[in-house]
């Protein structure tokens, strides 16, 4: 038997308020946590470990621009194991330690010309393209409603403080939408077309149902993409997981520096 | 794990024990807030769902889940009142069973209905819909992974699958009634959470015109038994991003109640007229 919810709030001085999923390369944010605390996966109850090389999976809790939060440091991606109910678990697990908010953050492909690599975006709405749902099955009606509402799922407030603090640290943020679906095969120039015309700015293969479960139990969420590459159909260049993890490492001190602000902000 | 061929066989064996072995030319799917058109029915008989063997369990509120049999004017017509919904959780194959049964049970013809968002921007709350084809945006279909040939073609056409013939009945009955309708492109999804606005763009680019979770499957397994399909949606809500509503399940119900008694006319003298 793993740590619960209870067990770890025992071991922490102060319940997190915030939580935060660190996608590709954005890992290192959690080194920034004060006075951490780091569970790895593998020792809470039914946390879903994960399989892929350079995500260490750990839950980093302690201060961080003066507030107490929980970062997840490496995510279960769908692609893995095929099982929403493990991605749920994540979320719903963070609601149980005492989050409000959450910050989602991966690394994705550009396909708006107007990104470029290194970019970051925040993520105004979503599409759904992974062909599966984590809130199917039964429902827990005391968790939320069978039906969420999705007509704001990134929450107009905290994009507002985001882009606030964009600004206010000369990043050149820019808004747009985030289109995820299963992988792990990069999609192919034919595909890439489909999705820009469906009205989708970046592509990835994460994101979204936490998104959906985050919303359905009532957490304010806001989602931070980092473009890692251009997914431009007409220009497609080969891509490895490698070059994404390195573009974003480069971007790493800007999403760092953003990340700490809209924290401070909250 | 018993085949669906056994699955059908057993519920059609009991059922065909229970109504004396009549058949029915006419099924029924009453979605989210249709419930009263069982109120056209002279039923001879009631079967909550639990009691028909391998018939799974509905369990979202609004949809009780019962099997009726009865007529409505002179059409011997069987009812599913609730119906078994992708989100729950079931295996998709498992919605196509209850459809099987009712064509084990003779039915030929197989109306469905359901509640939607809408897309297409000429659309209200209120508005009827006669579906005219289907968008399946699920990644899932019931026939992938069974053995269809026990139930129909190995690659059934669908290309007219809501029967052409039924859309020009439904459209004549409509208009004798002046009861005003829309007609257009179902887009299914899996659910439960309701669409974000990026997604009602696309789907509106996709052609689509109204949006829920459920019948498309249904449809498909009539098809592909042989049935012909009617289908009508009631759009209940504004697509996401289409209004400054948010959306809820109550809502929804509400809507229906305004026009619930015009609809019960529209499919009496439908029923009457196939």
């Amino acid at each position: 038997m793993g740590l619960t919810a209870q067990e770890i709030q025992k071991k922490i001085p102060n319940l997190p308020s915030i939580g935060l999923i660190l996608g590709s390369g954005l890992g290192d944010l959690a080194d920034q946590i004060n006075s951490a605390v780091e569970i790895p996966y593998a020792d809470i109850d039914g946390f879903p470990t994960l399989t892929i090389k350079g995500h260490q999976g750990a839950l980093v809790i302690g201060e961080l621009s003066g507030k107490t939060v929980v970062a997840m440091r490496g995510r279960s991606h769908y692609y893995e194991h095929r099982d929403m109910k493990k991605i749920a678990f994540a979320v719903r697990f963070m609601k149980h330690l005492g989050i409000g908010k959450l910050i989602v953050t991966n690394a994705c492909g550009g396909i708006n010309p107007a990104l470029y690599p290194g970019a970051l975006m925040i993520i105004s709405d979503h599409i759904n393209l992974m062909g599966d749902n984590p809130l199917i099955g039964p429902n827990r009606d005391d968790e939320g409603p069978r039906f969420p509402d999705m007509s704001e799922p990134y929450a107009d407030s905290l994009r507002k403080i985001a882009r606030a603090c964009g600004k206010e640290l000369g990043i050149n943020l820019t808004e747009g939408i985030y289109t995820a679906v299963s992988g792990p095969y990069y999609f192919s120039g034919a595909e890439l077309k489909m999705v820009r015309y469906m009205g989708s700015d970046t592509i990835g293969m994460s994101t979204v149902p936490e998104v959906i479960v985050a919303n359905q139990i009532g957490l304010e969420v806001l989602g931070i993409s980092c473009v890692t590459d251009m997914a431009i159909p007409e220009s497609l260049q080969p891509l490895s997981h490698e070059e994404v993890v390195a573009v974003a490492q480069q971007t790493k001190p800007q999403f760092i520096a953003l990340v700490e602000s809209i924290i401070k902000h909250f | 794990m018993a085949t669906q061929n056994t699955e059908v066989h057993d519920a059609t064996a009991y059922l065909q024990k229970a109504t004396g072995n009549k058949k029915y030319n006419i099924g029924m799917v009453l979605g989210s807030g249709f419930s009263n058109l069982i109120e056209l029915l002279q039923a001879d008989l009631v079967l909550p769902y639990g009691e028909i063997p391998r018939f799974p369990k509905t369990n979202v509120k609004g949809h009780s889940g019962r099997m009726h049999f009865g007529k409505i004017g002179d059409t011997s017509t069987m009812i599913m009142q609730g119906r078994f919904h992708f989100y729950e959780g079931h295996d998709i194959r498992t919605l196509a069973l209850p459809i099987r049964v009712m064509r084990a049970m003779g039915v030929e013809t197989l109306i469905l209905t359901n509640a939607a968002g809408s897309i297409n921007k000429s659309f209200v709350p209120g508005d009827l819909m006669i579906i005219e084809d289907h968008l399946n945006l699920s990644f899932s279909n019931p026939l992938a992974g069974t053995d269809p040939t026990k139930f129909g073609v190995q690659f059934p056409d669908t290309s007219g699958i809501y029967t052409p013939e039924l859309i020009a009945l439904g459209r004549e009955t409509a208009n004798s009634l002046s009861l005003s309708f829309q007609q257009g492109v179902y887009v299914f999804t899996t659910g439960p959470n309701y669409e974000t606005p990026a997604e009602i763009r696309m789907m509106r680019k996709l052609g689509g015109d109204a949006v829920g979770m459920s019948t498309f499957p249904e449809a498909l397994a009539a098809s592909h038994a042989g049935m012909k399909v009617f289908g009508l949606s009631m759009i209940s809500n504004f697509g996401s991003g289409m209004s400054d509503q948010t959306l809820n399940h109550d809502e929804v119900v509400a809507t229906m109640e305004t026009i619930k008694e015009k609809v019960a006319l529209f499919f009496r003298d439908l029923i009457a007229a196939i």
